[in-house]
């Protein structure tokens, strides 16, 4: 376990050097990079003194030491296009986007297993032609524009939902009518959401399913005379479980990646929406920080299931040991 | 049997959207390029799916944008092979220290988040269909090498190829004559999938802006629609509507070859896709 964790460090560190070097190894000034499109007015004492307030006329290892306290003390710096310190911008966003990405996963982890399961133990068909169709088309779906076709029908055109953000925003609605008035904002990123990243969970649970239930324990569970719905819970979908939870564990890495997608769309305010608004507006301190954010979330979001996997499935303890 | 149909279907589709993007100039009833009518006009007999708010043809663009899709999607594939073949087959084959460096350097690739170092990386890079692609294949490979680096491990260990190393052949020779060609299979499924996932990336990062922004593609089609207020005019009924359908209708085409391709075992590994 210590190996795994020295090794979620390791990829850590990386992303923090690569996030130092990048703006550094591109070509240009760093002024326009550090306040905007506005240096044309700047005399060259004013660009100095920016140059010196960001250490950049010290030499680069430096210029590592101060950028690794700055990361750790909180001094992110000051986001250009948003006139506003990094960290004030980022945090609220992280929490919207850890909301919507969280309650997706979960729904669709959920859905996608029970249907699948379901259909497995209905109709004990290895292969259906209907589910093969309906299953690759809802995965070739782009998230991005079911969601804009969601927003154009029940946002739009029939005003069922909200089209804008995480919350209204002249309202000071308190307490239980706060939590249903951001509940209510999330339908119809999270529908977008979870219609996109069913399907994996729903093919794996029911292939699972099917292959579980012709194993030799099941049959003798059978022999014995157990009833089929202690077979169904207790032998079947107890070990058809695994790999769904394998796939959970390789999802989370792309946690992040449909939210930001779909955020965009509905102006949620989360990262996705601060990293698309930084990329428009060529705001590169707010890129970078965006970036490292997403990327420290992902990977302890990877660790933390990396932590669970062993627990649920013992066997992997032991490759491990080897 | 139902594997072929299910592949003919997708073949017939892929075929002709190849031919779309191949013949755009003479398909398409305009330049996607030039101004062609008033701005914002509706569907109508001269432009069939209307224009966009410059008043080029929508339709015009849709044809156009196929290549790009197609490009990015093929040469990113072609990329993430590349490397996950180098990684794979040689990781597998030679083992040891080769083998654990490799393996170090593909479960950070596998860490890193995805789409958050899709927009880092291409946002200092400009959006070109090149540097778009070497993003995207650069990114996407690691499942492919560790599906090799297995397969190869089992094939090394395997009565033909031991007898060939008794033989005396080369490393070379046996990887180039009989290592690869057992692992086409594998690599042509692996490909198809790929190929998908890179036009579903693309049309990702142009619905993101992160494209080149001149260049016509149906995710840019997208953007630009989402941009200048679609849906609040009527608009995205015939301006986001199309371009998304023609991204399903692909990345399912794609998906229905890999599925015939798989044969066995395919619930699983489309999970997986």
């Amino acid at each position: 376990m210590k190996k795994r964790f020295v090794h979620y460090l390791i990829i850590l560190a990386v992303v923090i050097v690569v996030n130092f070097f990048i703006p550094r190894l591109l070509p240009g000034s760093p002024i326009r990079t550090l306040v905007g499109e506005d240096t044309g007015s700047m005399t060259a004492e004013e660009k100095m003194g920016i140059l010196e307030a960001y250490h950049l006329t010290d030499p680069l290892y430096k210029q590592f030491g101060y950028y690794i306290r700055d990361l750790f003390t909180g001094n992110w710096g000051v986001s250009y296009s948003k006139r506003l310190p990094i960290t004030e911008l980022i945090l609220p966003a992280a929490g919207w986007t850890l909301l919507l990405s969280g309650t997706t996963m979960l729904l669709s982890v959920l859905l996608g297993s029970l249907l699948g399961a379901a259909s497995a133990l209905r109709r004990r068909k290895k292969k259906d032609l209907g589910i093969v169709l309906s299953t690759t088309f809802l995965s070739s779906i782009p998230p991005f524009w079911i969601a804009i076709l969601l927003l154009g029908v029940f946002g739009a055109k029939l005003g069922w939902f909200p089209t804008y953000g995480a919350y209204s925003m002249w309202s000071d609605a308190q307490g239980f009518a706060k939590i249903a008035d951001i509940a209510w904002h999330m339908v119809l990123p999270v529908l977008a959401l979870v219609l996109t990243s069913l399907m994996p969970y729903f093919s794996t649970t029911r292939y699972s399913v099917l292959k579980t239930m012709s194993a030799d324990y099941v049959r003798m569970a059978r022999f014995r005379g157990l009833p089929e719905h202690k077979i169904n819970t207790g032998y079947i979908l107890r070990n058809a479980f695994v790999p769904v939870f394998t796939l959970l564990m390789m999802d989370v890495g792309y946690l992040l990646s449909g939210s930001v997608l779909v955020e965009t769309v509905f102006s949620y305010p989360g990262l996705g929406v601060l990293m698309r608004d930084a990329v428009s507006a060529r705001d590169y301190p707010l890129i970078q920080y965006t970036f490292l954010i997403s990327s420290v979330l992902t990977i302890a979001a990877l660790f933390a299931a990396d932590l669970c996997y062993h627990r649920i499935d013992p066997s992997l303890e032991a490759q491990n040991a080897q | 049997m139902r594997n072929k149909i299910i592949g003919i279907i997708g073949l017939v589709v892929l075929i002709a959207i190849l031919l779309v993007a191949l013949f755009a100039e003479s398909l398409a009833p305009y330049s996607p390029y030039a101004q062609t009518g008033a701005p914002f006009e509706r569907p109508s007999a001269a432009h069939l799916l209307g224009t966009n708010d410059i008043g080029q043809d929508i339709f015009s663009e849709l044809i156009y944008g196929a290549r790009n899709s197609l490009m990015v999607g093929a040469i990113s594939a072609g990329i993430s092979l590349v490397i996950g073949i180098l990684v794979g087959v040689l990781s597998g084959w030679f083992g040891g220290w080769l083998d654990r460096l490799l393996g170090k350097v593909t479960t950070f690739f596998m860490t890193i988040p995805f789409l958050p170092s899709v927009i880092i990386l291409s946002t200092f890079s400009g959006g070109g269909i090149w540097s778009m692609s070497v993003i995207l294949g650069l990114l996407s490979w690691t499942e492919i090498a560790r599906v090799l680096r297995s397969s190869t491990m089992q094939l090394r260990q395997s009565y033909a190829i031991k007898l060939l190393r008794g033989m005396g052949a080369s490393n070379l020779y046996i990887l180039r004559r009989h290592v690869l060609p057992e692992l086409l299979p594998l690599l042509l499924y692996r490909a198809v999938t790929r190929v998908k996932s890179g036009i579903l990336a693309e049309s990702t990062m142009s619905f993101l802006g992160l494209g080149n922004p001149v260049a016509k593609s149906w995710g840019s089609i997208i953007y630009y629609a989402q941009a200048k207020n679609a849906l609040l005019n009527g608009s995205w009924v015939w301006w986001i509507v199309p371009p998304g359908l023609c991204i399903c209708a692909i990345s399912m085409a794609l998906m229905l070859i890999a599925y015939s391709l798989e044969g066995k075992g395919s619930a699983q590994k489309e999970a997986s896709a």
